[in-house]
């Protein structure tokens, strides 16, 4: 026989009461103010009980639930061995707490080298499969809505942008996409590429070349980008990453936040290292294909590195200048070819650079 | 524990509040949580959560005795299904409307104000949904705690104080912010005890000027005593009538507590990548409910049962989902 309170739902009052574990169910007999009772709590309707310490607490039957508390007294022990199995008494919670601190550290550890594995192979792997597989009209769709909404903040100089058209339709490209040039006014020495085939060109750039190779360097770099879809893989990772986060917070209004902010966010995804130096070497293989000088691309990074300060912003988020040159000079001795003047793009050229 | 205990045998019951919630075990709890809710791809939530906050009430402690948390995974379940549902077709309008903005700019202006309109009714919704929710869920002895607000009164309050908020360009939110809680908290009952809220707009709207302009001129260090002063005025102004008499919810939790508070979470989250967020809460929560008291003539021994069952919980994962924190 144990001692504890009875709390009977209808008033909060504690009443003094002896509570004996018979074998199918439980007696309770209290008394206050004068007052006395039995109750008899058949298992069966006796909430399940978690998390108990030193006090026990049991609760039992309908709305309003009557419950007791029992402090110590080897209550809880008495309790699990005489009704060992009882529905009441089950929990996944209370059995993984018993394990101990061992148990937290093993689970606290498979759990973090999940996430790890998770994040750093699990989700990049898989949303590049899924970008790879995204149907190349969606993507063109989904890119001319982008290309729109960046453009309404940018002042287009449609003679250069009709000058550099000519000049890409004299170019050579092997796109899954149709290529579509535009050239912007901005101070800023930068170029980008939109999924979908656009390419965005700042004025700045084009001034400061002095050879068209390294013009048709820069196409081949961001025509490449939008054929290995870096883009739209960088955003498939981020909606992945997003979505678990999601998932693991319970926060559902952030998914749909992404989708529509896509457009804005678009512009400062950082493409990693690797994919700037995959569209480098993309770069270099334009210049190939159209029997063009192979040093136009190194001219292009030389460029960008000879004004550090001016250009410190666009290089942030690429490698290092000088390891792009080193490693684009490495593949130059592959291509042994006699680079053969074009004409076509030569006029093309003179007419951009006029413009 | 034994504190509590030992105030328990002075003649003057005193209705003490304590967390006795430890990090280790709530982290035993949330490691099933989450190894559950990546196998079920997060269909687990609701349960999960029912599991925290049922650990949580269990260990929050008013004279000695536990709060039960009685809402199940099941019950917030269907509410989390009903409110993805609701939530899919709004953004489903917005970003149709984003993607026809090129077009037709008309659509897309619908489609904004449809999606606003949407979610300026869900706000008032999901507060007084979550409100009867959980408070029907949760009792203490037995003695179930309710909500008699009704959802009128609840627009009512909300679309008046956006308004005047919206024409006073932000300024009145400090009032907006006081009245809801007046509107939440006169509605709000414990047995037969029932709730106000004093807290003044007016004091809000000062403590906030305060605090931001020292915050600036301390280089921030004055957050950790504005953010102080926020928790004073949200609890301070809590009364509590019971049988004519009554009595106040009073902190005295100090700026240089909530500093340690602060700072420690932010360095458990961060050194330990997020797996140490266990204990950041019970530490606020131990922060919060151990240097809270009950002033006054509350009698804990003399509540009564008055509240009827209520299971809804539809707007139960709407207020999370939307991110609102009312207690």
């Amino acid at each position: 026989m144990f001692e504890g309170k009875y709390y009977n739902g209808r008033t909060s009052k504690g009443m003094p009461a002896f509570i004996t574990l018979e074998p199918n169910y439980i007696r309770i007999s209290w008394r206050a103010d004068g007052d006395s009772g039995t109750e008899i709590w058949h298992l069966d309707q006796i909430h399940k009980s978690e998390f108990n310490d030193a006090t026990t607490v049991l609760e039992y039957g309908g709305f309003p639930r009557q419950s007791i508390a029992v402090f110590e007294q080897g209550f809880r022990e008495v309790l699990e061995m005489k009704f060992s199995g009882a529905s009441f008494l089950r929990s996944k919670y209370d059995s993984f707490q018993r394990t101990g601190v061992k148990g937290l550290v093993i689970g606290g550890v498979s759990l973090l080298v999940l996430a790890i594995v998770l994040f750093v192979w699990g989700i990049p792997a898989l949303a590049e499969k899924a970008a790879a597989h995204f149907p190349e009209e969606y993507e063109r769709a989904m890119g001319e809505q982008l290309y729109h909404q960046m453009m309404m903040g940018h002042t287009v100089d449609s003679a250069k942008t009709a000058a550099l058209q000519e000049y890409v339709a004299a170019l050579h490209v092997e796109s899954d996409f149709p290529v579509q040039v535009t050239v912007v006014k901005n101070d800023q020495v930068n170029a980008f590429a939109i999924p979908g085939g656009f390419v965005v060109v700042h004025d700045a750039i084009l001034d400061e070349m002095e050879h068209h190779e390294e013009l048709a360097g820069l196409l081949g770099h961001e025509i490449g980008h939008v054929q290995m879809r870096h883009s739209t893989k960088a955003l498939a990772r981020s909606l992945s990453y997003y979505m678990l986060l999601s998932i693991l917070f319970g926060d559902v209004s952030g998914i749909a936040a992404v989708i529509v902010d896509n457009a804005s966010t678009l512009t400062n995804l950082e493409y990693s290292r690797s994919a700037e130096t995959d569209a480098d070497k993309a770069g270099l293989e334009l210049l190939v294909q159209n029997n063009l000088n192979p040093q136009g691309m190194v001219w292009l990074m030389e460029r960008l590195q000879s004004d550090a300060p001016e250009f410190l912003k666009f290089i942030s988020t690429h490698p290092a200048t000088q390891d792009r040159i080193n490693e684009i000079e490495s593949h130059i001795p592959e291509t042994n070819y006699k680079p053969v003047p074009n004409p076509a793009l030569e006029a093309a050229w003179k007419k951009l650079k006029a413009e | 524990m034994q504190e509590t205990s030992t105030q328990q045998e002075t003649i003057v019951s005193k209705p003490t509040l304590a967390f006795n919630g430890q990090g280790t075990e709530l982290f035993s709890i949330q490691i099933v949580n989450i190894a559950l809710m990546l196998v079920t791809l997060g269909l687990y939530y609701p349960w999960a959560k029912a599991k925290n906050l049922q650990y949580i009430y269990r260990k929050t402690e008013l004279a000695g005795s536990p709060f039960t948390f009685h809402g199940t995974g099941k019950e917030m379940f269907i509410g989390f299904i009903k409110g993805l549902g609701i939530f899919a077709v709004l953004y489903s309008i917005l970003i149709y409307g984003t993607l026809q903005a090129q077009t037709d700019l008309g659509m897309y202006f619908l489609c904004l104000f449809v999606f606003m309109g949407g979610l300026s009714v869900l706000v008032p919704l999901a507060i007084h949904g979550m409100m009867r929710y959980r408070t029907s869920r949760t009792s203490w002895r037995g003695i179930h705690m309710g909500y008699r607000g009704t959802l009128g009164s609840m627009f009512k309050v909300f679309y008046l104080n956006l308004f005047l908020t919206i024409i006073t360009f932000g300024i009145y939110s400090a009032w907006f912010t006081t009245n809801i809680r007046k509107e939440i908290f006169k509605n709000l009952r414990f047995g037969n005890a029932q709730f106000s809220y004093t807290g003044d707009g007016g004091e809000l709207l000062i403590l906030n000027i305060k605090g931001y302009i020292f915050t600036i001129f301390t280089l921030g260090i004055y957050s950790f005593w504005w953010a102080k002063d926020l928790v004073h005025f949200y609890i301070n102004n809590i009364f509590i009538e019971q049988d004519g008499k009554y009595s106040r919810l009073d902190t005295s939790l100090t700026g240089g507590q909530y500093f340690v508070l602060a700072v420690g979470n932010l360095l458990i989250m961060v050194f330990t990548l997020g797996l140490g967020y266990a204990w950041v809460v019970t530490r606020t929560m131990h922060a919060i409910v151990n240097n809270c008291e009950i002033i006054g003539e509350f009698n804990p021994d003399a509540l009564a049962q008055t509240e009827e069952e209520y299971k809804n919980a539809t707007f139960e994962d709407m207020a999370d989902m939307m991110d609102i924190g009312i207690i």
